[in-house]
């Protein structure tokens, strides 16, 4: 991919000749470099796993936040600069809120994924009003929601404003890894309880650390937002 | 007929023009009544929608042929007496909103998300507002009928069955006695959707609609009545007096 480097990876809005836009494909490469995030579909809710590096026994690893509520029937997991994740949770809460006020109902999944994506590909405009940025967002987002009339959805998101569906997916630093794993180990049958253990210990596979309650984080939306505690997290790590 | 818009329009001006008699200038108002009664009730399995057709202001008639009832789908209905250009202007509203919504959600409105957004397009012109006092009918998520009931400035409320417009203080008490409503306050809860069997419920809505022809002026002409089941959503019209 670097073997073409050119100039034209200066701007976000110019095409290569090859016809790419180089600065999308960095920012896609940069969630490469986050940590990694899982999410998992069972029958009975979406179940979403995260690893937090905690970098020293100094820290307060609850002030690592990679798992957010968007709405009582929507959670994202994040994965790159989270940072700028931010930004996109907060369009997505204005946008979930929006929707109960105008029409007295949860505001459906996709069109809250469709809202995030648009926001995403809106970069390199004049104006960087109510959250446009200059450059493309280095983040991928998980979004797990519960759907009515459907029941669990699990979406991915990237800074190329594309979005898709998935049963299970992995982001982020280990995601190759994992995806081959969820590939091999996913059912469509699986209940919640096995969602947890085929999501932690995909995790626990490619984490270098060993799993605890202080270096991971779990949520599911089954069918409203849930953000495990730290007893949770130990249950469900006495399962793996 | 009270037209409390008109009263208000015309004793107001009328007072001023009584201090300042070498500018006066003739009343006008931005609103008119052109009067009509509707009514709709909900089933367990139906719905029915009904409305006059007569459009008059003061003791003239415009129209005898002239529908109140607003269709966003066969199972989702508005209906509007009042003001007929208000009426007419917030139903392009709500079909552009309808539309908008199924392009971006890819599912149609349900009648409590069409009863959410009227309320709001309502208080919206909390200031100056559309004079209409609308009902929003049709079947719910569940297959039951489904009635929400407006003030002018969006105030509503799900109720088993309402009456508005020009005919409602004949046809109200007439309803209340024969489809015995529930407050949905008393407990333990009562069901207060319509007990009456469809045919019945029809028989009922004709009725009434030929009794209130008979004392208001603004009700007359004929009647439009929609019955909205599973099945589908069949179309009536019965006439009335002319007179």
């Amino acid at each position: 991919m670097f073997l073409t480097r050119s100039e034209y990876d200066r701007g976000v809005n110019t095409f290569s000749p090859e016809g790419r836009l180089f600065q999308v494909e960095y920012a896609i490469e940069a969630i490469k470099l986050g940590t990694t995030a899982i999410g998992v579909k069972s029958k009975d809710g979406v179940v979403l796993v995260v690893e937090k590096r905690v970098t020293s026994p100094l820290l307060e690893p609850s002030s690592i936040e990679k798992i957010a509520e968007v709405d009582t029937h929507i959670g994202v997991a994040m994965s790159g600069l989270t940072a700028d994740a931010r930004t996109l949770i907060e369009h997505a809460r204005v946008e979930t809120q929006q929707h109960r006020f105008t029409y007295n109902e949860p505001m459906p999944v996709e069109s809250c994924v469709q809202a995030l994506s648009d926001l995403a590909l809106r970069f390199g405009e004049d104006d960087d009003e109510d959250g446009g940025m200059s450059r493309p967002f280095g983040v991928a987002l998980l979004v797990a929601g519960w759907q009515e009339g459907e029941g669990p959805v699990l979406y991915h998101t990237d800074p190329s404003g594309m979005f898709v569906q998935y049963d299970a997916k992995a982001i982020g630093s280990g995601s190759e890894g994992a995806q081959t794993t969820l590939q091999e180990e996913y059912k469509p049958e699986l209940s919640l309880k096995e969602a947890e253990v085929l999501a932690l210990s995909t995790l626990k596979q490619v984490m270098e650390e060993k799993v605890t309650a202080t270096n991971v984080d779990i949520a599911c939306v089954a069918p409203t937002y849930h953000l495990y505690t730290k007893e949770e997290i130990e249950e469900v790590v006495s399962r793996l | 007929m009270a037209n409390v818009a008109y009263q208000l329009g015309s004793s107001g001006y009328a007072a001023n023009s009584a201090h300042s008699a070498p500018h006066a200038h003739p009343s006008w108002s931005p609103y008119d009544n052109n009067g009509g009664t509707c009514v709709a009730v909900a089933g367990n399995d139906y719905c029915i929608v009904a409305a006059s057709t007569r459009l008059s202001t003061g003791f003239s008639i415009l129209s005898r042929d002239v529908s109140m009832i607003f269709k966003l789908s066969d199972k989702l209905m508005i209906l509007s007496p009042g003001f007929q250009a208000d009426a007419r202007t917030l139903h392009k509203v709500l079909q552009q909103r309808y539309i908008q919504y199924q392009f971006n959600h890819s599912r149609p409105m349900s009648v409590a998300a069409c009863a959410q957004l009227l309320g709001n397009t309502l208080y919206y012109k909390r200031f100056f507002p559309y004079y209409t006092f609308n009902i929003c009918a049709g079947l719910d998520e569940q297959g039951k009928g489904a009635v929400y009931s407006y003030d002018a400035i969006g105030s509503h409320e799900r109720s088993g069955y309402a009456v508005q417009g020009s005919g409602k203080d004949l046809i109200q008490p007439v309803l209340d006695n024969q489809l015995k409503a529930a407050s949905p306050l008393v407990l333990p809860p009562e069901n207060w959707m319509s007990s009456l069997p469809l045919d019945q419920a029809v028989d009922l809505v004709k009725d009434a609609f030929v009794s209130a022809g008979e004392r208001d002026i603004y009700t007359g002409d004929a009647v439009e009545i929609y019955i909205i089941t599973k099945e589908g959503t069949r179309r009536e019209v019965v006439e009335l007096k002319k007179d």
